[in-house]
């Protein structure tokens, strides 16, 4: 019986493939039982290239949660991420019948209907519609108008769409393990729901979630998401551009990202070297500090800029008075949060998952943000239902 | 590589495009339909009920006592006896053109039979001509079939060049399940799109530019079926989307059969937006469908017309290699034929003259061809200066071997016309040590 509020979020990131295992508790909050990962494999920027490989890496990680959380799973939910995904705000309205005057429940159904009729490419499928506001005949900052007497109720959405068959990709990945999936959602948006609070959501706000293969973005202005993406770079860019331009095996550039990188450039001595040690099958090499920052540098600025490019075309910029939030694997890279600063110039917090308690790994680490961030959808979900599970779980008390 | 000089009488060839019949009509009703630039279209028809409900603007009814108006009954010999009536008209607008495209479905009559009768007047005329031709479906029968062969035989000895298509292959655009008019209508705007690309890419001065010369090369094959591919895209990942897009194509089967190809003409035009990234990305994304033997034929063009715009058409071949020893058995035979083509055999000589086919009509002095206007001059192609590793690609674009790393077989994450999977620093050129 107490399988019911546990929900799993599972995310096949392009680095590792990651899952959380949560309890919704009934005040609201999240206790995290266990995270279970692995390494991936077949996996390209967020997106599956090699399906029989990657299948036994979510294979793995999902026996290491069930180990670590001692729940059986059998239902997740899936982060979907990759370039394809696109997003858009879209109004849908619905005028009432002349012989009613009152706002139903279902009135709302067929306003978010009416706003998937947007054209979208015909290859392309639905992620997420996500309402934004509510207008009934006209009057705005209407919360909840089911109930309210009207003409016409009008309500913006957040409409997210994919490629279809990438997306069904991942989703086969899972029913081959038998694995049922109770919904698939667009890792930023996962994200953002552990590492931004409410407040932050309704003063304006950027976060940025930089992973090993993706950047993905949400946009949030009065508390409703608007604009949100990905790009197809990450933190394996960094490692791929280090092998190039210092001439060293992946694995050594993998780990001077870690153990050395910084984004900061002009910081160290000048001749400062950082030494590779000489190993079985590998001479050893003395780096430059200011070359190897300069080309973290060079590609993370590259990306900010893109995505401010991206960005300033869409009117949302003036609205983040709460600034940028980076989370994700490559948001730990040394002085990324002052790059942040200097080319979106606003504050630019790290943060990782918030309103959770249990195993402390899961939420002090920013790799962890959108597997966590999926639970925590999970759990928005069952609110929006009107507690339908938590009805269900009073009746037995 | 030869040189023409260029008057300026010859800066742009006078072009038009000649629909016979009614599979030719309804191409040229696309064509016009879809908006065709500087061409001219004729329409020429036996029947003057599909003649008077076609949109072109200039119509020759053939064969006005012949059929009195009527069809031909799918009859070749009335279709060529109906154009021979008509042969003073037919000249007549033909008169003063420089290239003539002759469109028409072969299999029927009107299309068999008077093709080669026009596409010889075009000859007589001064034009050069190539046909676009279409083999009847299958479906259609076998008479039609052999009526259609007979037909392209004969098409063959008259026109520059022919390129043949074949219905069934364009029929598997549509779906099984669409109606039979889709899938002509599908047969239909191939062929129209590959007629607007090929009169394009001649006619537009490019950086880089294409001539009928290069046309020749990749055409000019034994029983020479053409691949046709033609995408456009104007997203954000255009290069990669076009070229996706013209692979797509019914009759490139997904790039597959591009690895037989002997040689490609690749043909990019874009509006002034267009980067010398893109070309490269899109260049040697390409290079990954072809055999590294493969010669390539490329060509850029920009026109603020297009806007956002970034076409791509790939036009290749696929059939025997022209040098085959039944071709070498007809070769001493051609000795005269050659004469005329020595435009093309310049070139690639041996290639050429072994596919002249033996003149089915009584040899007439045949015209020379107008001069295509082909390379244009040098300077114009700026990075022409040819990097010669591999010595089939000499004329390509010295296209840099970008490194891409691990990325270097996974999509590419293009934006703006970068390659962001390049390091940053490789592209913003910072030396590394």
């Amino acid at each position: 019986m107490g399988k019911a509020n546990i929900v799993v979020g599972l995310e096949i990131g392009t680095s590792k493939v990651c899952v959380v295992v949560g309890e919704l508790k009934r005040d609201g909050s999240v206790q995290i039982l266990g995270v279970g990962e692995a390494p991936s494999v077949g996996v390209r920027k967020g997106e599956i290239v090699d399906i029989d490989n990657c299948g036994k890496c979510v294979r793995e990680a999902i026996a290491d949660a069930e180990d670590k959380s001692d729940v059986m799973i059998k239902n997740v939910y899936l982060g979907i991420t990759g370039a394809h995904i696109q997003s858009f705000n879209n109004r849908g309205s619905f005028v009432l019948p002349d012989e009613r005057e009152k706002i139903e429940s279902a009135d709302v159904g067929r306003v978010q209907e009416e706003a998937r009729t947007a054209p979208i490419p015909a290859h392309n499928m639905f992620v997420h519609t996500v309402l934004q506001h509510f207008y009934v005949d006209g009057q705005d900052g209407v919360l909840n108008p089911v109930g309210m007497f009207g003409r016409k109720l009008e309500a913006d959405f957040h409409i997210v769409h994919g490629v279809a068959n990438r997306i069904k990709n991942s989703i086969q990945c899972l029913c081959d393990l038998d694995i049922e999936i109770e919904d698939i959602v667009f890792t930023p948006y996962a994200a953002a729901q552990a590492v931004l609070d409410q407040g932050q959501k309704n003063i304006g706000a950027l976060m940025l979630d930089i992973g090993g293969g993706t950047m993905g973005y949400a946009v949030y202005v009065k508390g409703a998401i608007v604009q949100s993406g990905c790009v197809g770079i990450g933190g394996d860019h960094l490692t791929n551009d280090l092998s190039l331009g210092l001439r060293i095996p992946m694995g050594k550039a993998e780990m001077l990202k870690i153990k050395e990188g910084s984004c900061v450039i002009g910081n160290s001595l000048p001749g400062e070297t950082v030494s590779l040690r000489d190993e079985h099958g590998f001479a050893g090499k003395e780096i430059e500090r200011e070359m190897l920052n300069t080309i973290i540098h060079m590609r993370i600025r590259e990306t900010f800029e893109f995505l401010l490019r991206e960005l300033s075309k869409g009117p949302y910029l003036d609205y983040l008075g709460a600034g940028v939030v980076l989370t994700g694997g490559t948001s730990a890279l040394r002085g990324i949060k002052h790059l942040a600063e200097d080319v979106f110039q606003m504050p630019v917090q790290l943060c990782r998952a918030q309103n959770v308690s249990g195993v402390a790994s899961a939420f002090e680490n920013p790799q962890y943000s959108t597997a966590v961030g999926l639970v925590k959808y999970a759990q928005a979900t069952f609110d929006d239902e009107g507690g339908g599970w938590l009805d269900w779980f009073k009746r037995w008390f | 590589m030869i040189e023409y000089t260029r008057s300026s009488s010859h800066s742009a060839p006078t072009i038009k495009v000649i629909g016979l019949g009614g599979a030719g009509g309804n191409v040229l009703d696309r064509l016009v339909l879809d908006g065709s630039d500087a061409a001219c279209v004729v329409a020429m028809n036996t029947d003057v009920q599909k003649l008077n409900g076609s949109v072109v603007g200039e119509k020759v009814h053939l064969g006005p006592k012949t059929t009195r108006g009527l069809g031909t009954g799918g009859d070749p010999e009335v279709g060529y006896a109906a154009a021979e009536e008509t042969t003073e008209e037919i000249v007549a607008s033909l008169a003063g053109t420089q290239l003539v495209f002759i469109c028409a479905g072969l299999g029927g009559g009107t299309g068999s039979g008077a093709a080669p009768l026009v596409a010889h007047l075009a000859r007589k005329a001064g034009a050069m001509v190539i046909a676009f031709v279409t083999l009847p479906f299958s479906f259609e029968g076998k008479r039609r079939n052999a009526q259609a062969l007979d037909a392209l035989a004969q098409i063959e000895g008259q026109a520059n060049l022919v390129v043949c298509f074949e219905n069934d292959r364009m029929g598997e655009a549509s779906s099984p399940s669409a109606g039979i008019q889709q899938a002509f209508v599908a047969a239909d705007s191939v062929l129209s799109q590959s007629i607007r690309s090929i009169a394009g890419l001649v006619e537009q001065r490019g950086w880089v530019s294409v001539g009928l010369d290069d046309l020749a090369v990749v055409l000019r094959r034994q029983q020479a079926r053409a691949l046709f591919g033609y995408g456009e895209s104007d997203g954000p990942n255009r290069a990669h989307e076009a070229l996706e897009r013209a692979l797509r194509c019914p009759l490139m089967d997904k790039g597959k059969l591009l690895t037989d190809a002997h040689s490609v003409l690749v043909h990019v035009a874009g509006g002034s937006e267009l980067t010398l990234n893109e070309v490269s990305v899109l260049m040697e994304e390409l290079n990954r469908h072809i055999s590294d033997g493969t010669r390539i034929n490329f060509g850029v063009s920009t026109d603020a017309r297009y806007g956002r715009k970034l076409c791509v058409s790939i036009l290749s071949s696929t059939g025997e290699a022209v040098v085959s020893p039944q071709a070498k058995a007809v070769l001493p035979k051609l000795a005269t034929a050659e004469k005329k083509e020595d435009l093309f055999t310049k070139e690639t000589a041996p290639i050429f003259e072994a596919d002249q086919e033996p003149e089915p009509f009584e040899e007439l002095e045949e015209p020379e061809p107008v001069k295509p206007p082909a390379k244009a001059a040098p300077k114009l192609a700026p990075t022409k200066e040819p990097a010669p590793k591999k010595e089939e690609k000499a004329e390509q674009m010295s296209l840099e071997p970008v490194n891409r790393g691990r990325f270097d077989k996974g999509e590419p994450t293009i934006v703006d016309g970068e390659d962001l999977d390049v390091p940053t620093f490789l592209r913003k050129n910072l030396k590394g040590k």
